[in-house]
């Protein structure tokens, strides 16, 4: 079983413990998938699904879109949007950042720059 | 260095010292009536937005990019003032179109003395205009750079540069340390905004084109700017942080970001029937004079006067009666002990 797919069972199965609109069936005609497809999905038979569908699962399960993509194996569109704009200044940017600890990370301030006047 | 937070500008110098923090915001306010009168001072009506120039490389101008800093929507029929908020005491100079607030020279970036060309926060909690008499500050009106009306058109003949131009020095950290513990309160002025009129009124009252606009001169207010009680000594001209903000009409805000400029101000007229508050701030610290220079900038209406104009259409006097009086030292609510 995959982690996306266990995770996202773990996080469904709880929700439907309180309510029953997070069956299988009733969650997958939410995202206008096959019941099937979401169950394969879960037991990790098959792969992810698009990013499409994991921003709804994300919103469904209220869950952090960005963390269920990366749980995936995927970056949203967005994320590689903005560094495929900027690609050396991020590369270098995330690779400085990758071993600081989360306050340092946290306190990375943009500054209002100054020019010529 | 600034940073740009909750639509504040946020100067920090923690080579100096941890506290050494200021922040500075634009807060709409309304226009005060442009004639013969002295009015007190008007609310803050929410925080002008703030955008980094840099976000929008396409929109802007490239003499923009060039400047730096951040630049917000400002429409004709409302005004702004500048609030100043922080513990830790520093030097701020303030000029419009490169022309010093409060002494009517040419920008520099240094600090001067002999005249005061500076603030001093948080003595002095905000500014609102052009110190043009000692006590006396015409409001800071927002007009076409180009039109003529704008006070650095007015004192030097060129339409160059428009916006707003900040620079701010802190107290040097020994001088924090000796006089830390003899500061008084913070003083609040607070905003009302009469929504549904506010809402009622239309949005599109200016048409797209030129990009800049100038700080002109206003009506007259009863404002001072305070005298710096610290040493000259005292002030880090080491340290200094300065930032460009550029100033455009909404329908070019809206051309640059895409996104919506704040709904349109209340009248003067308007808000002082919904029986709102006005503000008048008391201190005891002395006050500088006024500028020679300043006080020869001819007023928006003046000026429109005798160019057979008529730069604001709303402009008749307003009667004020609810007048909340601030006093430096104390707290909101708090009962002032007088001497027996």
């Amino acid at each position: 079983m995959s982690q996306f797919g266990a995770f996202i069972r773990d996080r469904r199965e709880r929700l439907r413990r309180e309510d029953s609109r997070f069956s299988v069936r009733q969650l997958a005609r939410r995202l206008g998938v096959e019941p099937s497809y979401l169950s394969k999905v879960e037991r990790g038979e098959t792969a992810p699904p698009s990013e499409a569908k994991i921003l709804l699962l994300a919103k469904e399960l209220n869950e952090d879109a960005d963390v269920l993509l990366a749980m995936a194996g995927k970056v949203s569109s967005d994320l590689q949007e903005v560094i495929r704009k900027r690609p050396e200044l991020f590369g270098q940017l995330i690779r400085e950042l990758k071993d600081m600890p989360e306050h340092a990370v946290l306190r990375l301030v943009r500054e209002v720059r100054d020019g010529g006047w | 260095m600034i940073e740009l937070q909750n639509d504040s500008l946020v100067f920090r110098f923690p080579d100096v010292h941890k506290d050494a923090v200021l922040r500075i915001g634009f807060q709409r306010t309304l226009r005060i009536p442009d004639d013969d009168k002295k009015y007190p001072l008007p609310p803050g009506l929410g925080l002008f937005p703030l955008q980094h120039v840099d976000d929008f490389p396409n929109g802007v101008p490239e003499l923009w990019t060039q400047h730096g800093g951040v630049m917000l929507p400002m429409y004709q029929s409302e005004a702004l003032w500048i609030n100043f908020s922080g513990d830790y005491p520093f030097a701020i100079k303030v000029a419009a179109g490169k022309i010093n607030a409060v002494t009517g020279e040419d920008w520099t970036d240094g600090l001067h003395r002999d005249p005061q060309d500076y603030m001093v926060a948080p003595e002095q909690p905000w500014l609102d205009g052009f110190c043009v008499e000692k006590g006396l500050i015409r409001q800071f009106v927002a007009m076409p750079l180009g039109s003529g009306y704008s006070a650095e058109e007015q004192l030097t003949g060129k339409a160059e540069h428009g916006g707003l131009q900040i620079v701010a020095f802190p107290l040097r950290r020994k001088a924090y340390e000796r006089i830390r513990k003899e500061r008084g309160a913070c003083i609040r002025r607070v905003g009302y905004a009469p929504a549904e009129e506010a809402a009622m009124m239309c949005l599109e009252d200016e048409a797209p084109g030129d990009f800049d606009m100038g700080l002109g001169a206003g009506g007259q207010m009863e404002q001072e700017i305070y005298d710096d009680s610290y040493g000259f000594d005292d002030w880090d001209l080491r340290h200094s942080s300065r930032c460009f903000v550029h100033l455009t009409n909404s329908m070019v805000w809206r051309a640059i970001t895409g996104g919506d400029p704040p709904t349109v101000p209340p009248t003067s007229s308007e808000y002082s029937k919904a029986g709102l508050p006005w503000f008048d701030y008391y201190s005891d610290s002395k006050a500088v004079e006024g500028s020679e220079k300043l006080a020869t900038v001819k007023s928006v209406a003046e000026l429109g006067k005798e160019k057979g104009d008529v730069p604001l259409p709303e402009n008749q006097s307003v009667k004020v009666e609810n007048v909340i009086k601030l006093r430096k030292g104390l707290k909101e609510g708090q009962v002032r002990e007088g001497a027996f």
